[in-house]
């Protein structure tokens, strides 16, 4: 490790562009029983924006509604607020998540891609498990690589030797932690914390390449271990790693997860994370139409 | 002309044109040619069997390695190519590290295929699969030549 830089990586971390607070006071008002469409609505009305992204979201086939909705109050209505938190993060975070990432080999728009389809797979296996989803498994997921925007340079600068780590058979993200001190990881789940995130999605997005060493096993981290390993393996958003990582045995035991499972929600993510991914890229016209496949 | 083939899709190609596919990781890239009509089809599906989801298999066979490779070699006889004359290459097939069976998806898809190759008679002249790294395949139907590119190496299958 060389001298000073994990100190520098702790400051980069700190200087990180903090993105809104809009997520983590929307996550809170939706927690709170006390709160309305309105009180919503009022937050939302200072961030044009945001409320245009959720709109489109909204709007989009994967929650296939069939009439247009053109307000968030319509929106919380037709959708419930159970899907509200969750469009205001994704709305909140693609402008962050859309740029190239060196270092990991990612060009713009592949860390939306892989983020957006491993929040759709965690939600597909909750379902198929039986595991009554919620926002923060699906946001915990779309978060889970936010660190590698922090660590990109320092992979860059570092590649041979990470490189040389990895060749031995460890994890990409061992590898990481062997030569810079700290991983992708552990970096991603420092930067939630200090924007106050829930502390599970913290706990998911520390430990999703290692579910097993968190010190209480939590079905959120290991339903984003598992559908980011099963992402990766599918070519959606897979960078320099390769397929470098070990999906632990005893996460989908936990989880109760089948082979037919796994495949099955394999079968259906591709269409639905494309479906949520372009409705950015796309604006406005991309009401129910055929989802696109794939990405180039 | 460049034909991108997206995650359970397949692309055929005529003389000039090149067929490309990236992120090949666990998914199946096969490659059949015929080296006389100058025709070729790359494959890239994504699981061993349409069972899973026989809805989906219904709109994209190509999702899946078993009605999958039966179409590819459909389209290629509706295209003037004869069986005794093709040329079936595989790349793909990755796999994550350790040994947990549930993730060897890769290794699944590569076993149904050759079981398809094999009940037809039909061997594979070359490959490219296993391991932990992810795989572009660009596929040159005038010559038939397969470029496999993993990160910075380049290798003809
Ligand atoms: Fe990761
Ligand atoms: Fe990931």
């Amino acid at each position: 490790m060389k001298p000073g830089r994990m100190d520098k990586i702790i400051s980069d971390v700190k200087s990180f562009p903090s993105m809104s607070n809009m997520p983590v006071k929307i996550l809170k008002l939706i927690d709170d029983p006390q709160s309305s469409a309105a009180k919503i609505e009022e937050l939302l009305r200072y961030d044009p924006g945001i409320t245009a992204n959720i709109l489109k979201l909204t709007n989009s086939a994967y929650f296939g509604l069939s009439s247009r909705v053109g307000s968030v109050r319509q929106a919380i209505v037709l959708l419930g607020w159970r899907h509200l938190g969750k469009l205001v993060v994704a709305s909140c975070v693609n402008a962050i998540l859309d740029k190239p990432v060196p270092g990991y080999d990612l060009p713009a728009g592949e860390l939306w891609r892989h983020s957006i389809a491993v929040s759709v797979a965690a939600e597909l296996l909750a379902k198929e498990l039986g595991i009554s989803a919620n926002d923060e498994i699906f946001t915990a997921a779309l978060l889970h690589d936010l660190g590698k925007l922090v660590l990109a340079n320092y992979v860059r600068e570092d590649l041979q030797a990470i490189e040389t780590a990895a060749g031995e058979g460890i994890p990409f993200h061992a590898a990481e932690r062997r030569v810079l001190g700290t991983d992708h990881a552990e970096i991603g789940a420092r930067l939630l914390k200090s924007w106050s995130f829930p502390l599970s999605l913290v706990k998911a997005v520390r430990w999703h390449h290692d579910p097993d060493a968190a010190k209480e096993p939590r079905a959120i981290t290991d339903l984003v271990h598992v559908a980011n390993m099963l992402c990766l393996m599918i070519g959606i958003g897979v960078g320099r790693e390769g397929l470098r990582y070990e999906p632990s045995q005893a996460a989908a035991k936990r989880l109760g997860l089948k082979t037919r499972q796994l495949e099955f929600v394999a079968s259906q993510t591709l269409q639905w994370a494309n479906e949520l991914s372009e409705v950015f890229e796309a604006g406005q016209a991309n009401v129910g139409s055929p989802p696109a496949t794939g990405a180039e | 002309m460049r034909h991108v083939v997206q995650v359970g899709d397949m692309k055929i190609g005529i003389d000039g044109d090149v067929v490309v596919t990236h992120a090949l990781g666990s998914c199946l890239g096969f490659m059949l040619y015929d080296p006389v009509a100058r025709v070729g089809g790359l494959l890239h599906a994504m699981l061993p069997l349409s069972r899973i989801n026989p809805q989906k298999a219904e709109a994209n066979p190509y999702m899946f390695v078993d009605t999958g490779v039966v179409r590819l070699f459909n389209e290629i006889y509706n295209r003037g190519g004869k069986k005794s004359r093709l040329v079936a290459k595989a790349a793909g097939c990755g796999r994550p590290i350790g040994n947990n069976e549930m993730f060897k998806i890769g290794e699944r898809n590569y076993t149904v295929l050759k079981k398809l190759l094999w009940k037809n008679n039909i061997l594979l002249d070359a490959e490219a699969v296993g391991g932990t790294v992810s795989r572009t395949v660009h596929f040159y139907i005038s010559s038939g030549k397969i470029i496999i590119k993993t990160g910075q190496q380049e290798t003809e299958l």
